[in-house]
């Protein structure tokens, strides 16, 4: 009897801090979408600016997570498949980015790909410039976005047991086809969602942007470009039209993760 | 073939060390050793998924030590199967085959055809066996490497794939090499028994050879020998009576007798028992070794032409169906008879019975 009436406290006090963190995390974006959602919505319509920087974000954002979904999917499965001297060292450079202040990390891009930089410099004189263009944008949010990316690859790849590769190498697949047969497959569920997050970590970043590119504007520095310049009203209906409208995605590839039964092995 | 010339190979802690053993071309071995020995790890290094780093290995007569998996031509069977999940059993089956019909084929032989439409996710672990032999054998592959691959399957069924396998391995020429903890198992299929333990191979040979004559008293243990006595290997001044027994029954394992062999007395520690045996031990310390069904047990005196005939009392009659084990204390020294339960209950054996336990002098492997 002691034991149930321990158990149903238990489980009181787990649903009341489980209740209390999920308003902590729900409470701030649904006061913003109430507050200011419905006349961001209507203001799509009417402020091109506002348009011009969601698309802007969405195709970004969307470059900046296919570019490490392609780059960084190798290095992925390089780091969960294979040990090898240097790996742990390797690992911790790519999780470094997530460390940096996100203006201090556009710094470094601006320093890294800016005008002064050798490399910036040369791109410019090939035509193509970084800092304060599409690709600054795109730079800056593969940068911050794509350690989020590799780390949960990292464990997609690693929940895979490398003994359904080495059957298909058996059957006679070589190492390339064996991973493109096997291995992609049974990752491929931990990978959208790594790419989910990448995609949503974009989306929302601000700090190495603002640095890096100010215009054109993406909707985080036009939300902040509102603000100091207008005032919080103005500034609202620009970041709860941002959360209404990635939201969107969010929820279609949450759902095909949760709905598929691939992936989850 | 499959030929191990001191191959060693590390996975994290673990090492394979000096593995050398053969199973000639078209033949079937079977790898046995207690858990955490290397068995998988073995069979791994055999198939290139795992690499030596010294050693040679030679697959079908050709180098094969720094040959891709894919190169190796061999089938690789898992216990836990490791059956693709993102695919139908029909596309698991067929993933190595060359033709939809013979991977057909070896699935009805198995009898895994009827698994063929069914979504990987709803085998039983049995059948996942089934499905994960059938892809393997579907490639044809000149080296089948088989890691306790009957192990969910039930008793009737077990028996069945056992003898398709085995008939399948004669049909297309392959060799086989086959982990297994079932030591009847080992006996009814292998040509060769390799024994591993710690990484290393501890002996290798013919299975009837490694059960009769275990290299050491650990091995005899682990092969599940019941009377491993410790003691003290003597000459023997009467090896005439040794002598007629080799005459009469041949060498030890029923083989032909064997010039070096010679009659030794066997004293067990902390026991006035003397055991007579015929062997090639030098004296001085040693273990006798003594299988359970090579005891004989009787009423009455000289019921059997054994040179070792004991008296002593029964104090314990173990029956597992048709076989019962009955324990003989010999001058202290407990001995364990297997006999069928049928003449335990015409012996009337049960604790406090005097009887007599006799084995003959060829039964007893000094070591």
């Amino acid at each position: 009897m002691a034991d149930r009436a321990l158990y149903r406290l238990a489980s009181v006090v787990t649903a009341l801090v489980a209740s209390c963190f999920l308003l902590f995390l729900a409470a701030p974006v649904g006061q913003l979408v109430s507050a200011a959602g419905a006349r961001g919505l209507a203001e799509l319509g009417s402020d091109p600016e506002l348009r011009d920087a969601l698309a802007l974000t969405a195709v970004t954002a969307t470059i900046a997570t296919v570019a490490g979904v392609v780059g960084g999917t190798p290095i992925a499965y390089l780091i969960a498949r294979y040990a090898f001297r240097g790996r742990a060292l390797l690992a911790a450079v790519l999780d470094l980015p997530l460390l940096i202040p996100h203006p201090v990390a556009g710094i470094a891009l601006l320093l890294a790909l800016g005008r002064q930089s050798p490399i910036g410099n040369a791109l410019l004189a090939a035509g193509f410039r970084i800092s304060g263009s599409r690709a600054g944008i795109i730079c800056a949010m593969l940068f911050v976005s794509a350690p989020l990316y590799l780390s949960a690859a990292r464990e997609a790849f690693a929940r895979v047991d490398p003994r359904y590769e080495a059957v298909a190498r058996t059957l006679g697949d070589p190492a390339w086809r064996a991973f493109r047969r096997v291995t992609l497959p049974l990752a491929t569920r931990g990978l959208v969602a790594a790419a989910v997050v990448m995609w949503a970590r974009a989306v929302s970043e601000f700090g190495a942007i603002v640095v890096l590119t100010y215009n054109p504007k993406v909707v985080s520095v036009l939300s902040y470009d509102r603000f100091t310049s207008y005032g919080l009203p103005e500034a609202l209906p620009v970041a709860a039209v941002l959360v209404l409208l990635a939201l969107v995605p969010l929820t279609i590839l949450r759902a095909l993760r949760y709905e598929r039964g691939a992936g989850d092995f | 073939m499959i030929e191990c010339v001191s191959v060693e190979a590390r996975v994290g802690a673990f090492s394979l060390r000096d593995v050398t053993f053969a199973v000639p071309s078209g033949g079937y071995g079977v790898v046995i050793g207690p858990a955490g020995s290397g068995k998988t790890t073995l069979l791994e290094v055999l198939g290139g998924v795992i690499r030596s780093t010294t050693g040679t290995i030679r697959l079908g007569g050709r180098d094969a030590t720094r040959l891709a998996p894919e190169a190796r031509r061999v089938g690789l069977v898992y216990q836990h199967a490791y059956l693709f999940p993102h695919l139908s059993v029909a596309r698991n089956i067929v993933y190595g085959a060359s033709g939809d019909a013979g991977a057909r084929e070896i699935a009805t032989r198995l009898g895994a055809d009827r698994l063929w439409a069914r979504d990987v996710q709803s085998l039983s672990g049995g059948e996942r066996q089934l499905v994960a032999l059938a892809r393997a054998l579907a490639r044809r592959p000149d080296v089948l490497l088989l890691d306790e691959p009957f192990s969910a399957l039930d008793p009737r069924r077990r028996a069945h794939v056992r003898r398709e396998v085995r008939a399948i391995h004669r049909e297309l020429g392959m060799t086989v090499l086959q982990v297994t903890h079932d030591f009847a198992e080992a006996g009814l299929l292998g040509d060769v028994a390799i024994l591993l333990d710690g990484g290393r191979v501890l002996q290798h040979g013919a299975p009837d050879e490694v059960f009769r004559r275990p290299a050491s008293p650990y091995i005899a243990e682990f092969l599940g020998a019941e009377n491993v006595l410790a003691g003290t290997v003597m000459p023997c001044d009467d090896g005439g009576v040794a002598g007629e027994e080799l005459a009469a029954g041949g060498g030890p394992g029923g083989g032909a007798a064997h010039a070096s062999y010679r009659a030794l007395e066997f004293r067990a520690a902390g026991t006035s028992l003397t055991i007579v045996a015929v062997g090639e031990a030098d004296p001085g310390p040693g273990h006798a070794v003594i299988r359970a069904e090579e005891i004989v047990v009787s009423r009455a005196p000289g019921a059997s032409s054994a040179r070792n005939s004991f008296r002593g009392r029964v104090i314990d009659v173990a029956t597992t169906g048709a076989l019962t084990r009955v324990t003989v204390d010999v001058d202290g020294l407990p001995l364990v008879a297997a006999l069928t339960t049928r003449s335990a209950r015409e012996l009337a054996l049960a604790p406090g019975v005097d009887v007599y336990a006799s084995f003959k002098a060829m039964a007893v492997h000094l070591c």
